[in-house]
């Protein structure tokens, strides 16, 4: 499994990366693997507002549809399209996926550093 | 943790699903949750699935069959009467998704009643082969729904009749559903047995030794569920307009005129896009024939009232009204551009 020590992490297993005052979001590589082959994915729209700790979107894998939560709040300015026709990007390179940047932050959920991040995936199991 | 369970009288798959959800989002996360339940003659749609790609709209319509959609993934599912769900909704699972966490313990259930039932490599339950039971799960942080059918003597002939979707071959972005040969359950238990009888054994069985006690909805959890059924599972925006974008083609050659080919572009559960192609010839412009289907329902009964308005003749030589509808009825083949 794969921590990439330049990203942040939070406990609902999406990674944070800030470029130029825009943070980029995605999901990790433990969170991929857990939910299986992704054969769907709900995206928000540009410009829409979004809520730490509340959902912005979706996937489904052959096992589950699953929520995803968003780290911070802020306005939605680019999605990552490709991954409309190509979900199974997020399984191949997790990290390279970015599913959607968020500017105009004004709150975030508690993060936590590659190594607090692979510690609490150990605990989970 | 002690298992809840709560049975639900009510046939009405909106009502059936708000539960779920209610149960999930809702009640103590100290318990464990288990339910059982039926609905009356319905499609229940995966999440991400395109409606119109999965049903046979008209024949639902005729049959007065809910077509509903749920918060899981995978397929369409046909259920009515002789058809029983089940729901757990647990807690504290590893984030680490595991089907067989809750498949394995019902087929190990179903082979205690007399049923050779084994858990396949995709989500099923099978019977010598075939298909007894669906199952699917919605997760959020730590939470887990996992539902199933079990395939009591659900007519299979309504089934296969709901679940054929009006174009043969019809491509959307959305999750399609993989078809499995299916047989009932009552099949192979002891012969007699009613739905009742196995429903009692079924739940009796399932948590034999383990701690497990009722639940009934009071009035406050049942305006909390009528208030999430009004506002999702009874809306149709919900069950149809959340069908990701698809494509469907109604081709067909007609006598005297040629061949006709309409495209539509299906959005939110309405056409969006409509464009005629054919080697017909023309008295004016067709563009406005096909405009006319635009915001209709891609249903045969949408496509008699636009034609009722507007005469195919005025814009294509030789298209009577009676050729049209036959090819949006008979003729159609599905296919998609991308």
């Amino acid at each position: 499994m794969n921590y990439p020590n330049e990203l942040l992490y939070s406990k609902t297993h999406e990674w944070v990366k800030e470029e130029d005052g825009v943070v980029v979001i995605g999901i990790s590589d433990y969170a991929q693997d857990a939910l299986g082959d992704l054969v769907f994915i709900n995206l928000p729209e540009v410009g829409d507002e979004v809520v730490a700790g509340e959902a912005f979107g979706d996937v489904e894998s052959v096992k589950a549809v699953s929520d995803l939560v968003c780290p911070v709040s802020g306005t939605v300015c680019a999605i990552n399209e490709e991954l409309l026709d190509s979900p199974e990007m997020l399984n191949e390179e997790p990290y390279d996926a970015w599913i959607i940047k968020v500017e105009n932050e004004t709150d975030r959920e508690e993060l936590l550093s590659a190594a607090d991040y692979e510690a609490f995936c150990a605990e989970e199991g | 943790m002690a298992w809840r369970y709560i049975e639900l009288h009510t046939t009405d798959p909106t009502f059936n699903l708000a539960v779920e959800q209610y149960v999930f989002d809702r009640l103590p996360r100290e318990h464990s949750y288990f339910m059982l339940w039926q609905n009356a003659p319905s499609v229940i749609i995966g999440k991400h699935q395109n409606a119109y790609a999965e049903i046979n709209a008209d024949y639902v319509r005729e049959k007065h069959i809910q077509v509903v959609r749920r918060l899981s993934g995978g397929g369409a599912v046909y259920h009515d009467l002789g058809n029983l769900n089940f729901t757990f909704v647990q807690d504290g699972t590893s984030s680490r998704l595991d089907l067989s966490l809750f498949c394995d313990p019902v087929a190990k259930t179903l082979r205690e009643l007399g049923a050779p039932a084994e858990v396949n490599g995709r989500n099923d339950i099978t019977v010598q082969g075939m298909k007894i039971s669906g199952n699917a799960q919605y997760v959020r942080e730590g939470r887990v729904m996992h539902h199933g059918t079990l395939l009591f003597d659900a007519d299979l002939e309504a089934a296969a009749q709901a679940l054929k979707p009006t174009a043969e071959k019809l491509r959307s972005k959305g999750v399609a559903s993989v078809r499995s040969r299916m047989t009932t359950l009552s099949r192979h238990l002891p012969q007699g047995t009613t739905l009742a009888e196995f429903k009692d054994r079924f739940l009796r069985q399932l948590f034999a030794g383990q701690p497990m006690e009722p639940y009934t909805l009071n009035q406050e959890d049942l305006d909390a569920i009528e208030a999430i059924r009004a506002e999702r599972y009874a809306l149709p925006q919900w069950n149809f307009g959340q069908s990701p974008p698809c494509d469907l083609v109604y081709s067909g050659r007609i006598e005297g005129c040629g061949t006709v080919e309409l495209h539509f572009r299906i959005e939110k559960g309405r056409i969006s896009r409509s464009e005629l192609h054919g080697d017909f010839f023309t008295n004016q412009d067709p563009a406005p024939l096909a405009d006319a289907f635009l915001g209709c329902a891609p249903e045969y009964s949408d496509y008699a009232g636009v034609l009722a308005a507007i005469d195919p003749e005025e814009y294509i030589r030789s298209l009577s009204k009676e050729d049209f509808l036959f090819l949006l009825k008979k003729q159609q083949i599905g296919t998609c551009k991308e």
